[in-house]
């Protein structure tokens, strides 16, 4: 089943341990909402204990102190985020205007990052493999067309409070049903999605803990 | 079609129910997690393709919640890439997926995999600017914000998916700016629609992205104590199955007796 547990008498205690958290879950569904409310701060306890444990030993540590400490001139880089740091902690006592630099550093660099990415890797990409072109067989010829067709379709459906006639009307209505079919079949993957989890919390009650699957 | 959903709304609720029924007939192969074996094509190809003592990176952030549905598909296809002689070096650019990287090493670790077979990169923050900092340790050889990256070539990039950072974050980031090393991906299949157009477009090489190509690959995979070939048993399947279309059964039905309640009382008496 899930493979994360051994047989030595603590694997067995985590099994009991997980099969209980699972049942109580479960039984939020079925109303009992008391326990579902003590399983969720559980969660967020050990959520935001795991996150501290990995800030200091994977991030802070070995990527700030250590290198700071070896060579405290040698990365200075380091000292200008540490100042950063010190800034954003500083906020509620300085000046507005000081206080928002290490924030627009971050979400400036964030922004530059994704839109610059998804322009390159994405946009870019997908509007050369939406144009129509003639491929080898007959079959993916006509699923290009179609494809473009589809993407023309959609785009068009967005024209929303602009002037339009008869036929531009239609393929903005043809458009958004498209777009709907497409949100609809989504929404199919999600529910498999959460389909299959369920089948895997069944699959470890009736095989990891109560023993009835091999 | 807005008429006849005006007039018969109940039609396509029992569609739903009958669509769910049938899939409760017992045939204990309706309720196999398989398809057609060429769903996994891709993934074989380029998983025997490798040359033996290859590096792979494994960028591992798959999502807690949805680890579940792709579990036996990544075991086994790591177990394979084991198999065929390579080493794997883990990455996770999120806290979620550093976990389950952890869990899943350490699963190896007592299966008695070779340590010189994994290599833990560890967890790199920063989002998107991690997989900038990994595409240019890559690409330069050598990023003091990557650090336990052998420096030599890699083979092939596995993408772990189903967190805010998965495939399509490294295909953005990551693929142009390291020519020549291939991606592929196993993701569940809520990314499906989001994925295939990179698949489509050869920016990903190969994709498991639903319980089907993952139940294909699986049955391609030669059996090994570290892969999950088998998948879930038939009797969680319907069991599942089960409580899925009673929770569905009991909203279709409970809404469809309080439109009746709401049509009768607007009747004129």
């Amino acid at each position: 089943m899930s493979g994360l547990f051994g047989a030595e008498p603590i694997d067995q205690l985590a099994i009991w341990v997980a099969a209980l958290a699972t049942l109580v879950v479960l039984g939020g569904m079925l109303g009992e909402r008391r326990l579902f409310g003590w399983s969720q701060h559980l969660l967020a306890g050990l959520a935001t204990g795991y996150l501290a444990l990995l800030a200091i030993t994977e991030v802070i540590v070995p990527r700030l102190v250590e290198p700071l400490a070896a060579d405290p001139g040698g990365r200075p880089e380091l000292v200008v985020g540490l100042g950063l740091v010190a800034v954003t902690a500083a906020t509620p006592w300085l000046p507005r205007v000081v206080g928002a630099v290490p924030l627009s550093i971050a979400i400036g660099a964030l922004a530059a990052f994704a839109l610059g990415g998804a322009i390159v890797g994405t946009l870019l990409p997908q509007l050369a493999a939406a144009v129509a072109r003639p491929e080898p067989e007959l079959a993916a010829t006509v699923a290009s067309a179609g494809a473009a067709v589809v993407t023309g379709l959609v785009v068009i459906g967005f024209l929303h409070g602009s002037p339009r006639g008869r036929i531009v009307g239609a393929a903005a209505s043809g458009g958004r049903w498209l777009m709907l079919a497409g949100i609809g079949g989504w929404l199919g993957y999600l529910l498999l999605s959460r389909l299959v989890i369920l089948i895997d919390r069944l699959a470890f009650l009736l095989g990891d803990w109560l023993g009835l699957l091999s | 079609m807005n008429d006849l959903v005006r007039r018969a709304p109940w039609l396509w609720r029992a569609l739903l129910l009958l669509a769910l029924a049938l899939a409760l007939l017992p045939t204990t192969d309706l309720l196999r997690l398989a398809g057609s074996l060429d769903a996994a094509d891709g993934m074989v190809e380029i998983v025997d393709d490798l040359p033996p003592d290859s590096l792979v990176l494994v960028g591992f952030d798959p999502d807690l919640g949805t680890y579940a549905e792709i579990r036996p598909t990544v075991r086994t296809l790591l177990a394979d890439l084991l198999e065929h002689d390579a080493r794997l070096a883990f990455v996770s650019l999120t806290p979620e997926g550093r976990a389950l990287a952890i869990a899943e090493r350490a699963r190896m670790v007592v299966a008695e995999v070779a340590p010189d077979r994994l290599i833990d990169v560890g967890f790199v923050p920063g989002a998107e600017a991690a997989i900038v900092s990994l595409a240019r340790a890559i690409d330069a050889g050598g990023d003091r914000l990557v650090a336990g990256l052998p420096d030599e070539p890699i083979a092939l990039g596995l993408i772990i998916g189903g967190n805010d950072i998965g495939p399509r974050s490294w295909v953005e980031q990551f693929e142009p700016r390291v020519e020549g090393l291939d991606l592929v991906a196993v993701a569940p299949s809520v990314l499906l629609p989001e994925l295939t157009p990179y698949l489509e477009s050869g920016q990903l090489r190969a994709l498991l992205a639903t319980p089907r190509d993952g139940a294909a690959y699986r049955e391609s995979a030669a059996p090994s104590a570290l892969g999950e070939i088998d998948g879930p048993p038939p009797l969680a399947v319907l069991l599942g199955m089960l409580v899925a279309v009673a929770v569905l059964g009991f909203a279709v039905i409970t809404h469809v007796g309080g439109a009746l309640r709401s049509s009768r009382g607007r009747e004129p008496a």
